[in-house]
């Protein structure tokens, strides 16, 4: 069933001092749907949502909220709140009071705002703190303060503005269940900046990855890891060895020197590709069965698996192994037809997804003036 | 121990300075306080101060007055300029300072040039047909140099509180519905409470202790507590200022207690 869309934007471009932050940005979001953009810091993500919260008006383009275009809608008319990145709690107010501040400001009856504000505090086990003052409480705490105050005005959409960015680990996992939790209970539509791609990806419907002000993909957290569209999102979710092809004909690419069965179609025959393979795609077997052949640079040692550098004909590959190697190792690489995932060129073909500098590069650097010496 | 004795003397010279500039000279009002006319100890002075008990009122009135009128002026001056561009901000406050730095008697002598029965401003209404006013010796007057000399001390203070507010607590006061309005009753008032007390404290004590704008502007007509103390001293009669002193210093200080005490609650406590 297609659900309505919310919100929409519709050819957004934003600049500021000349800058372009936004670039003819479209995107539509669903009613009660959790979506995350997801980039690097500079990308527009927070500008985004800063269109959408009212605090920003786009320089083109139009915002829709249920259809209707609320460009010019002052902030405190939108029926959107957000949690901020710094949670922004008011310090002259307590707990209680903080969160009571948005049912206040619409003058609900005292009886009705002491309800809702127990119900908030229950929601994110706060309950009992009311009278706390805000830097008298963790970081934790003061997050669900943010949280208690966002959706005690009941919302239509909550904006968040990297709001695990400044909790530890373990409690930024412990949240991210618990904002899940929030938003499946509400059914609020949830917009979510971060740019932890983990964290993208456990909690979303649907992923928007952004880069220079322009959306380079949005969809299914399965979708942008299985199947990137481009080398930025191959490169920005997950790690990736991203090697340059020739599409042969459908289902048959040339890289590395070597012919692979694939499962990708829609080419032109002999198409120059990005091919992306998986670090914990490729099995390492004995150098004479192997596709690839290659020698192990490098390994790591980080708790589930190896994370080893081969160097295959001078480009250096990641691979995700349970199995020990040693460097020095000659290698080969068995890669299935499905872990192969051909892309088409972009701007960012040949900025990602080389190794290289990722192994001990200043090791080598050193080797080779070594030699040099001699 | 090594470094309580390093401590100690790094902060030997601020402890000299305060027992000389400070603690001496109270010690001395203090004495003077109690002396009667042949040396001895003595609560006359004390007692004389009662047929005073009307200029410490009209005093009060006046510094009260002043210090009113400087809030509502730099309250919301402070207000619009935290909204005003970076630039026009800096030149601002540059402006606001730049009486400060003239010396007071020179800016109070420079109103009576301007108020004068023959200043500017009559010579002005007389050449528009509106003929002369009494500006000078009116209470008006004494509170327009006070207002004058002192705002600064209540802009100040009030702009920085105010420019210190995060941007983020706005937006997140709009974001939960507050227009401009109740965002500056909610938000901005609230945190700017401590700067409006250290402006008041600034405004409040130099206005109820003045003597210079309430002669050169009061003409001698307006009598404050500033005035009396000022004579005494040039009579001179030593313990009467003394004592006069010590009674004004003791209100100030009982003054500031109780807008500490107002601060404290505000911002330590909870606030609609």
């Amino acid at each position: 069933m297609e659900k309505e869309n919310i919100v929409e934007l519709k050819n957004i471009s934003v600049a500021f001092d000349g800058e372009q932050v936004l670039d003819g940005l479209n995107l539509e979001i669903k009613d009660k749907e959790f979506i995350t953009l997801l980039g690097p810091s500079g990308c527009g993500k927070t500008t985004t949502l800063r269109l959408i919260a009212g605090f920003l008006e786009p320089d083109s383009g139009d915002v829709l909220f249920g259809g209707e275009k609320i460009n010019g809608v002052p902030s405190y008319k939108r029926q959107v709140n957000t949690i901020f990145q710094r949670y922004a709690l008011f310090p002259h107010l307590n707990v209680y009071e903080n969160i009571a501040f948005g049912l206040r400001v619409k003058k609900r009856p005292e009886k009705e705002i002491k309800e809702k504000v127990a119900e908030m505090l229950r929601l994110v086990n706060l309950a009992g703190l009311e009278k706390r003052h805000i830097d008298t409480l963790s970081g934790g705490q003061q997050q669900r303060v943010a949280i208690a105050r966002a959706i005690a005005n009941h919302p239509k959409v909550l904006l968040l503005d990297e709001p695990l960015a400044a909790l530890d680990l373990k409690l930024r996992k412990d949240m991210q269940k618990e904002l899940k939790k929030i938003q499946q209970q509400l059914g609020i539509t949830f917009i979510f900046v971060t740019h932890d791609q983990e964290e993208a990806l456990t909690m979303s419907d649907r992923v928007v990855v952004m880069d220079g002000g322009k959306i380079q993909q949005v969809g299914s957290p399965q979708d942008i890891y299985n199947e990137p569209q481009n080398a930025f999102v191959a490169d920005f979710i997950g790690e990736s060895n991203i090697v340059d092809g020739n599409m042969l004909r459908d289902y048959f690419v040339e890289f590395s020197g070597q012919k692979f069965d694939c499962l990708d179609k829609g080419f032109a025959e002999n198409e120059l590709v990005d091919v992306v393979v998986r670090p914990e795609d490729v099995d390492i077997v004995a150098p004479e069965k192997g596709m690839l052949k290659g020698q192990v640079t490098s390994v790591a040692f980080l708790g589930v698996h190896y994370e080893i550098i081969v160097d295959i004909g001078g480009f250096k590959w990641m691979i995700q192994t349970t199995d020990e190697h040693f460097v020095g190792d000659n290698v080969g690489l068995y890669i299935e037809p499905d872990a192969i995932h051909i892309m088409k060129k972009s701007r960012y073909s040949g900025l990602y997804g080389d190794y290289s500098s990722y192994s001990e590069e200043m090791d080598e650097m050193n080797e080779m003036a070594e030699e040099a010496a001699k | 121990m090594k470094t309580s004795l390093g401590k100690r003397l790094l902060n030997a010279p601020c402890a000299v300075w305060s027992a000389i500039f400070i603690i001496v000279p109270l010690f001395i009002v203090l004495y003077y306080t109690f002396l009667d006319q042949d040396g001895g100890f003595t609560f006359a002075n004390i007692y004389e101060l009662a047929q005073y008990k009307g200029v410490f009122i009209t005093s009060i009135i006046y510094a009260l007055v002043a210090t009113a009128i400087c809030l509502l002026l730099a309250y919301p001056f402070a207000y619009f300029l935290t909204k005003s561009s970076v630039s026009s901000q800096k030149m601002m406050v540059l402006l606001v300072m730049l009486p400060m730095w003239m010396n007071l008697l020179i800016k109070t002598y420079s109103w009576t040039v301007i108020l004068d029965n023959n200043g500017v401003l009559n010579r002005l209404l007389n050449l528009l047909g509106f003929g002369s006013i009494k500006l000078m010796g009116t209470p008006g007057a004494v509170i327009l140099g006070m207002v004058y000399d002192y705002i600064p001390y209540m802009i100040l203070p009030i702009y920085t509180t105010i420019s210190k507010i995060d941007n983020s607590l706005l937006e997140a006061a709009e974001d939960l519905g507050s227009n401009a309005f109740s965002k500056l009753k909610r938000v901005v008032v609230p945190l700017s409470i401590p700067g409006v007390l250290s402006g008041i404290t600034m405004v409040f004590v130099p206005s109820i202790s003045t003597f210079y704008i309430s002669q050169k502007l009061g003409n001698g007509m307006i009598l404050l507590v500033g005035d009396i103390i000022e004579t005494q001293f040039k009579i001179p009669n030593y313990p009467l200022g003394a004592s006069m002193s010590l009674v004004l210093m003791i209100f100030i200080i009982i003054s500031i207690a109780i807008m500490n005490k107002f601060g404290d609650s505000d911002s330590g406590g909870v606030m609609i």
